[in-house]
C-alpha cells in the first residue's frame, strides 16, 4: 500500500499518466480511500486547469513598431562594422 | 498563389542576408515571444524588453544557427534565457531551487476544486495566480510557464531549457505544489469564498 508521501510525490506523474500501470492502480485506490490525498489530487488538477484557462493580454501593436525600429537600428549598426561597442548583451 | 514558406526556408534565406525573410520570422513569432516573456515576468515593460532582446540576439546569431533544433525551439530558448537573466537581476534575495521548500505542506486544503474553472477565474483569483508565479524561484518559473501555461510537452521544455526530461518533470512537480499551496492559501481566505459558490 502506498503511503500519503509517496502519493504526493507521484501526483504530477499520475496526472500525466506517466506511471507504470501497477503504480497507477495503487494511486487510484489510495486516492479513492484517503480524503487528504483526494484533496491534494483535486486541487493540483484544478491549479493546472486554472492556468490553462488563463487568458493573457495580447501584444500591443506598438510593440511591433518599436521592435521593427530596434532591428533597423541594429542593421545599420552591423553594416557600419563590429568595432562599435555596446552590444547591450 | 504561392504556399507559405516554412521556417526552415526562411531561416536559410535569412542566413544568406535576406532581410525580408527575417522580417517574416519576426512576424510569425513576435507575439509568441512576447506572450512567453509576459507570462514569465508578469510585467508588460519587461516583456517588451525581452521581446527586443530576443530578436536582436536572433538577428545577430541567425548565421550561426545550425538547425539542430527547430527555429521555434531556438527562439523560445533565447526568450527563456533572456527572461531568466532579467528575473535574476530583479529578484530580491531569492530562494535557490535546492532550498526551495515545496514541503510547506498546505495546511487545511480547502476543497475548492469542485467549483467550475470559469467561476473560480475572477480578477482576484487571477491576481493570486500572478502572485503565485512571482513567488516561484526563476528556474521553477521557467518550467511551470512553459509546461502549464504555454502547454508545451516535457520534451519540448527540456530542449528549450537544455535540461533532461527527468529534471523538467522534477522541477515541474515541485513548482506545481508551490503554486497550488499559494492558491490553497488564497482560497482559504474568507473573501475568496464567493468565487466558490455556496461553500461554507
Amino acid at each position: 500500500m502506498m503511503t500519503c508521501k509517496e502519493v504526493l510525490d507521484s501526483l504530477s506523474a499520475f496526472l500525466e499518466e506517466d506511471l507504470k500501470q501497477e503504480v497507477a492502480v495503487e494511486m487510484h485506490k489510495h486516492i479513492g480511500m484517503c480524503s487528504d490525498c483526494r484533496a491534494e489530487f483535486d486541487t493540483l488538477t484544478m491549479t493546472i486547469k486554472l492556468y490553462r484557462h488563463w487568458e493573457e493580454p495580447q501584444m500591443p501593436p506598438s510593440c511591433h513598431d518599436r521592435l521593427v525600429k530596434v532591428l533597423e537600428i541594429e542593421k545599420i549598426r552591423l553594416k557600419r562594422g563590429p568595432s562599435t561597442s555596446g552590444s547591450g548583451a | 498563389m504561392a504556399t507559405a514558406e516554412t521556417d526552415e526556408q526562411l531561416v536559410r534565406k535569412s542566413q544568406q542576408g535576406d532581410e525580408r525573410a527575417f522580417g517574416e520570422l519576426v512576424n510569425r513569432y513576435e507575439s509568441k515571444v512576447y506572450s512567453l516573456a509576459l507570462k514569465m515576468l508578469r510585467n508588460a515593460d519587461d516583456a517588451e524588453d525581452v521581446l527586443q532582446d530576443t530578436f536582436l540576439r536572433a538577428y545577430r546569431g541567425i548565421k550561426a544557427f545550425q538547425g539542430n533544433s527547430t527555429f521555434s525551439t531556438w527562439i523560445y530558448r533565447i526568450t527563456a534565457n533572456s527572461a531568466l537573466m532579467r528575473l535574476r537581476k530583479k529578484q530580491l534575495p531569492t530562494v535557490s531551487i535546492d532550498d526551495a521548500d515545496e514541503r510547506e505542506a498546505p495546511i487545511n486544503i480547502a476543497d475548492w476544486a469542485p467549483s467550475p474553472v470559469e467561476q473560480l477565474l475572477t480578477k482576484e483569483t487571477q491576481q493570486a495566480m500572478n502572485e503565485a508565479i512571482e513567488a516561484l524561484p526563476p528556474e521553477f518559473r521557467q518550467v511551470f510557464v512553459l509546461r502549464d501555461v504555454e502547454e508545451l510537452s516535457n520534451s519540448e521544455v527540456a530542449d528549450i531549457l537544455d535540461l533532461s526530461v527527468a529534471a523538467v518533470k522534477s522541477r515541474l512537480h515541485r513548482a506545481r505544489l508551490k503554486v497550488r499551496n499559494r492558491l490553497a492559501t488564497y482560497f482559504s481566505e474568507p473573501n475568496s469564498r464567493s468565487a466558490m459558490g455556496a461553500k461554507s
